[in-house]
């Protein structure tokens, strides 16, 4: 008899998707963070960030909160500073 | 010609204090008039203000703001306006201001918008009362940008909606569509086009799209910092 994943004696393994949730919500509503703007993924036992913050402190301050909260699983920052240089050209809408 | 820079969740604070600065010192070259489409503070405190006063004042143009959904996180929406008044810029909220440009007038209209959705999948001013509140304050800034643009009938050659959530899905791609709820609301898109809106212009959606249509053809911009990744963008209308 083969046993259906999730109903073995043994509790399951944690579906990757809470530990995201659980990464999203803290880079949200920690005020060390708060930011929304901030891709969360889980992929091959790791965690991946992505997006754009407004300073290299904060992207700093975002990948030490998801490292608080990745239960020892690599993070990988692929978060940026937005640039903030002057537009070279203007869009005309006349 | 009116030259319309705008600029949307830049998100100071004391660490990114003066991160714009060197690319605003040319903007009374290049444009006529700074828009900020909301979001302009992290927290949503009356210190993160005092950076975006020390940011945007003295720019040699008129400043007209929004608020953004940051900054009402501390309850401090009213001082953080009085503060940005203090600095000479212009904050809107239901309201609208007209800025003269040599013979021309632009006219802006400034509300800061919330969630909704867009139709067929919005949600309604129906159920518990948190439902009943979330849906019925997406109708009430709808209704509070068609008075600012009432109030500016016939006043300005070139007309701009100024807001910080999005009236139109385009501007949001790059987005989970799960999401569009709270990063717009096609309301705000059906009073634009029951008015002469030469332009819409939001921010809040940090991985959306610079640019979209109305229904009824009018241009949107996605003005959103980390979506145009420079400092501003500046529009010719």
């Amino acid at each position: 008899m083969t046993e259906e994943p999730g109903h073995g004696t043994a509790p399951a393994a944690e579906d990757p998707s809470y530990l995201q949730g659980r990464i999203e919500r803290r880079i949200a509503e920690d005020p060390e963070t708060a930011e929304l703007g901030v891709r969360v993924s889980v992929r091959g036992g790791a965690v991946y960030l992505s997006g754009d913050v407004a300073s290299e402190e904060r992207r700093m301050h975002v990948v030490e909160a998801a490292t608080a909260e990745a239960g020892g699983l690599d993070v990988h920052d692929d978060l940026a500073a937005t640039p903030a240089d002057a537009p070279t050209t203007a869009e005309d809408l006349r | 010609m009116i030259r319309v820079a705008a600029v949307g969740d830049v998100h100071l604070g004391g660490d990114a204090r003066g991160h714009l600065r060197p690319a605003l010192t040319e903007l009374p070259s290049i444009a006529d008039v700074l828009l900020l489409a909301g979001d302009l503070t992290r927290h949503g405190t009356v210190e993160e203000a005092g950076c975006v006063a020390a940011e945007f004042r003295d720019l040699g143009v008129p400043v007209v703001a929004v608020l953004g959904n940051h900054d009402y996180h501390s309850d401090q929406q009213d001082e953080i306006t009085e503060v940005l008044t203090g600095a000479g810029l212009t904050v809107l909220e239901g309201d609208s201001t007209v800025v003269r440009v040599g013979a021309e007038r632009l006219g802006v209209a400034g509300v800061k918008g919330f969630g909704l959705g867009f139709a067929g999948r919005s949600c309604s001013d129906f159920g518990e009362p948190e439902s009943k509140a979330f849906a019925g304050h997406g109708k009430q800034v709808a209704a509070r940008l068609a008075e600012a643009l009432d109030g500016l009938d016939g006043a300005a050659e070139r007309t701009v909606a100024l807001t910080h959530y999005s009236p139109v899905a385009d501007t949001l791609a790059g987005e989970p569509p799960e999401i569009f709820p709270f990063l717009g609301n096609y309301l705000l898109a059906e009073v634009i086009d029951a008015h002469d809106v030469h332009l819409a212009v939001h921010g809040h959606a940090h991985a959306g799209t610079e640019k979209g249509l109305t229904a009824g053809g009018t241009r949107v911009r996605n003005v959103a910092q980390p979506v145009l990744r420079r400092a501003y963008a500046v529009y010719d209308l």
